[in-house]
């Protein structure tokens, strides 16, 4: 059986632990003894690492627009790239546990606005040069400042400084107390690059391959860095490009050109599980597909008519069908149970109920209403359908005008009163609610202005209690559950495509093929 | 012969200057511009502003187009403004558009070397058999092809070729130090289904023509003289068809140049299509102009190519009253 030799797969290579593995296997209809016996025979499965090979990774984009500038990666094939080239401070693993890279040790002050780092001695730039404090205050302090382009400056808002202690330490100063800047620096775009370089385009980094040709919207090639300071890729070399035709994607994928594909369309994946030589991970994720109603304007100023839309998902049947499993249903907030201890557990799920639907659209006065979709996120012209035909039923007249992806977030977003929108997910609860929620914030697409959000935002971040922080997250995630403009049906997951010859890929729930990180860890056998 | 020839250049570069004044209008009515697309989900008033002086897009869209035109003259093609996001160098659009030029040349060239002796020949051979079992199958085959959308033809080799066989790989990707054989089976699948979508078309038109001269009175009176038929077709009725199935060639080739952009998305084939295609995504106004006039140059230049051969091979038209 196909799901069978997935799980074995999936087990061991340490995504799935011994007891899930048997929980699927029951659901299966293995007896426990048969299910026991599958699992010592996937221990069978090679599981040390292979060194060699050359491997090929298909992305979904790619263009002119292709970057080796860190600080303005956008895509999966720029992060694939910066995994490949650069190090960061630190790194992420699976389960969001975090693991020194060119930060070998980091240490808060008790309030957290002040963090010292601890910098790996010995190591070098593929270019021969030492690694050293300079390069990583240089390579930090391009985040800051409102002039700076980079992408992910809204993270480093409060830090004030990146300074030099000494030619190994270096240290953060931060005006507001963040105790997550550290798993903040273990994203994409906080790759360590050599101070005061022009042409990024060299790719003079630290990491564990070379760059050997860059030809953004073509291809890129990496060859194995074989002075690298810790043990070091398995494979030879890596090859990335994109094939932006789904369809394309996947056939590649079954024929062998490719090993590695992402941004599956859930359709898709019937097609792998019934062919040999490839599988499916799917990763549960934080990413989301939602409908923004504009609380500064009609009809989404009627917390009513945005009470109506939530009780009319069928956020179940959303996931069943339209993602094929491959997904979770939303609770009308952005913190899925994929962001771990600040996820609020407690929070009832709404549930698909029309009357209550109904109730709530007439106590609104609103009979028909006209919503903007593009297809931002997989499934979500499905759900807007499957949520039209719904009203439909309890008389609420509901059109859709189609849209493309193409000046979406310049025309649309934020602007139509009803539109749709998708959310990457972002290391912390805390960065995600801030960025979309925070009171006044640039991009907060519903207008939705909550002064207790803000105050509670702001508490979560000096707060180090447990206890105490789950508590908060939970209150914001109760305010946005009733108050936002936000309708959110579903959470999708992560879906990469990958060959039964590539082995060791992690699920980290914040980006595909264990959010870019394959290229150090992964092997071909 | 002279005077007309620069007549067409004439005619030629006017049509250029409309052309890319055409494409300038045409990219500033769409949504957003490169500063929009860059910044995406994450832009604010301000950032908007600051990379726009950055791109130098902060100007009246006619003073850019002027400040193009110059350049242009000069031989200058511009830097790319997506590419050159924020903070980085841009690469130079002449740089981006060499390898996809060649890439794209590469193709066209292998495909036409291809679809022009196999469509010609086949269409002769309809034309001189007409009504037969080999005219029957040619006619009806390159009907059914012609009808079918080329990415479904593409879909359907790489299924067959690719996944079920497994002999050809499915994307028509380089790694860049493929030589001799490999290098022709990365180009097989997309030459194949390039060949099948342009060769139905000039077969057909091929077969049209020759047939059509065949009923006028000059071969009638060949045929009574007893001139044998294969003669007739090639030396009397080829000739004097030649008009229109020049024109079909040329208009098949510059498709080859500038339209092959489902081709070159289904096998990752990194073309010139594509990258204009790429450009208009990201609204890189340098780019799409420059990928326009490539386009429109080289359907000016192949009609004038195919206009001069009419002119040629006709002898009415050579020496006119």
């Amino acid at each position: 059986m196909k799901e069978v030799k997935t799980f074995q797969q999936m087990h061991r290579d340490g995504q799935l632990n011994r007891r899930d593995f048997l929980k699927v296997m029951g659901a299966l209809g293995f007896s426990a003894v048969a299910a026991n016996d599958l699992l010592i025979a996937s221990k069978a499965l090679a599981a040390t690492p292979v060194k060699g090979g050359t491997v090929i990774f298909a992305n979904n984009l790619h263009g002119p627009d292709d970057q080796m500038d860190p600080i303005v990666f956008t895509s999966g094939i720029d992060y694939t790239r910066g995994v490949c080239t650069y190090n960061g401070l630190i790194q992420i693993l699976d389960d969001m546990t975090l693991h020194g890279e060119l930060a070998e040790e980091w240490t808060p002050n008790s309030n957290a606005t002040e963090f010292t780092f601890k910098l790996r001695k010995g190591v070098r730039f593929h270019d021969g040069s030492k690694f050293s404090a300079d390069d990583v205050v240089w390579s930090m302090s391009r985040h800051l400042g409102k002039d700076s382009p980079s992408v992910a400056k809204s993270f480093f808002a409060n830090v004030t400084e990146w300074k030099k202690v000494d030619q190994y330490t270096v240290k953060a100063i931060l005006s507001s107390p963040d105790s997550d800047l550290p798993i903040k620096l273990g994203e994409k775009q906080c790759k360590v690059v050599q101070k005061d370089t022009v042409d990024f385009t060299k790719g003079n980094g630290t990491g564990p391959f070379r760059l050997v040709t860059f030809q953004p919207g073509v291809k890129s090639i990496h060859k194995r860095n074989d002075d690298y300071w810790r043990e070091g890729a398995n494979f030879e070399g890596i090859e990335c490009t994109a094939i932006t035709d789904p369809i394309a994607r996947i056939n590649a994928l079954l024929a062998g050109s490719v090993d590695l594909v992402n941004n599956l369309d859930a359709r898709g994946i019937k097609l792998i599980d019934q062919s040999p030589g490839a599988h499916v991970n799917s990763t549960p994720s934080g990413q989301y597909g939602g409908i923004c109603c504009l609380k500064n304007t009609a009809p989404g100023s009627s917390d009513d008519f945005v009470k109506g839309l939530q009780y009319i998902q069928n956020r179940e049947r959303v996931v069943r069908s339209i993602l094929k499993g491959h997904g979770m249903v939303g609770n009308d907030h952005p913190i899925s149970p994929a962001y771990g201890a600040d996820h609020c557990h407690e929070l009832p799920q709404r549930q698909y109920d029309p009357d209550k639907a109904k109730f709530y659209l007439k106590k609104s006065g609103y009979t028909s209403a006209e919503l903007f979709v593009a297809p931002v996120v997989g499934g979500i012209e499905d759900a807007c359908l499957m949520m039209q035909n719904n009203l439909r039923k309890i008389g609420f007249d509901l059109k859709i005008k189609k849209v493309p992806n193409d000046g979406y977030w310049g025309a649309v977003w934020m602007k139509e009163p009803l539109n749709v929108v998708t959310w990457n997910m972002r290391p912390t609860a805390n960065a995600m609610m801030g960025i979309q929620f925070a009171p006044g914030g640039a991009w907060n697409d519903t207008f939705w202005n909550n002064e207790r959000f803000g105050v509670l935002l702001k508490e979560s971040l000096a707060e180090t209690d447990q206890k105490k922080r789950h508590d908060m997250h939970c209150e914001m995630q109760t305010l946005v559950h009733n108050g936002s403009g936000m309708v959110i049906p579903y959470h999708t997951n992560i879906l990469d495509g990958v060959s039964d010859k590539i082995h060791g890929i992690k699920n980290v729930p914040l980006g595909s093929l264990g959010a870019y990180t394959w290229p150090e860890f992964a092997w071909k056998a | 012969m002279l005077q007309a020839i620069l007549h067409r250049t004439g005619v030629g570069v006017a049509t250029l200057i409309v052309v890319s004044v055409l494409i300038f209008v045409g990219t500033s009515v769409l949504p957003g511009d490169v500063a929009q697309i860059i910044l995406g989900q994450m832009a604010t008033p301000e950032s908007l502003a600051a990379l726009r002086t950055k791109l130098g897009i902060d100007q009246p869209a006619y003073i850019r187009y002027f400040m193009w035109l110059s350049d242009l003259m000069s031989g200058d093609l511009g830097v790319s403004k997506a590419g050159s996001g924020i903070g980085t160098i841009g690469t130079p659009i002449s740089e981006m558009l060499y390898p996809r030029l060649m890439n794209t040349l590469r193709m066209a060239g292998v495909v036409s070397l291809v679809a022009i002796p196999l469509s010609l020949s086949l269409g002769l051979l309809a034309a001189m058999y007409p009504g037969t079992r080999l005219d029957r199958i040619v006619t009806f085959s390159t009907l059914s092809l012609i009808s079918v959308p080329e990415f479904l033809v593409a879909t359907f080799l790489v299924l067959i070729l690719a996944v079920y066989l497994g002999w050809l790989p499915a994307i028509a990707y380089m790694s860049g130090n493929e030589t001799g054989w490999q290098l022709i089976k990365a180009l097989a699948m997309p030459t194949l289904t390039l060949v099948i979508v342009a060769s139905s078309q000039i077969m057909r038109m091929t077969r049209a023509t020759v047939l059509n001269v065949m009923s006028s009175p000059y071969i009638e009176m060949a045929i009574l003289k007893g001139v044998p038929r294969k003669r007739i077709i090639l030396r009397h009725a080829l000739f004097n068809a030649i008009g229109p199935i020049v024109n079909v060639i040329a208009l098949n080739l510059a498709y080859l140049v500038s339209g092959v952009v489902i081709v070159e998305t289904i096998f990752a084939y990194p073309g010139l299509a594509k990258l204009m295609i790429d450009g208009v995504q990201t609204r890189d106004m340098p780019l799409v102009q420059a990928c326009a006039m490539i386009f429109c140059a080289t359907y000016i230049v192949l009609i004038f190519i195919a206009d001069m051969a009419t002119i040629l091979s006709n002898p009415r038209l050579r020496h006119p009253k």
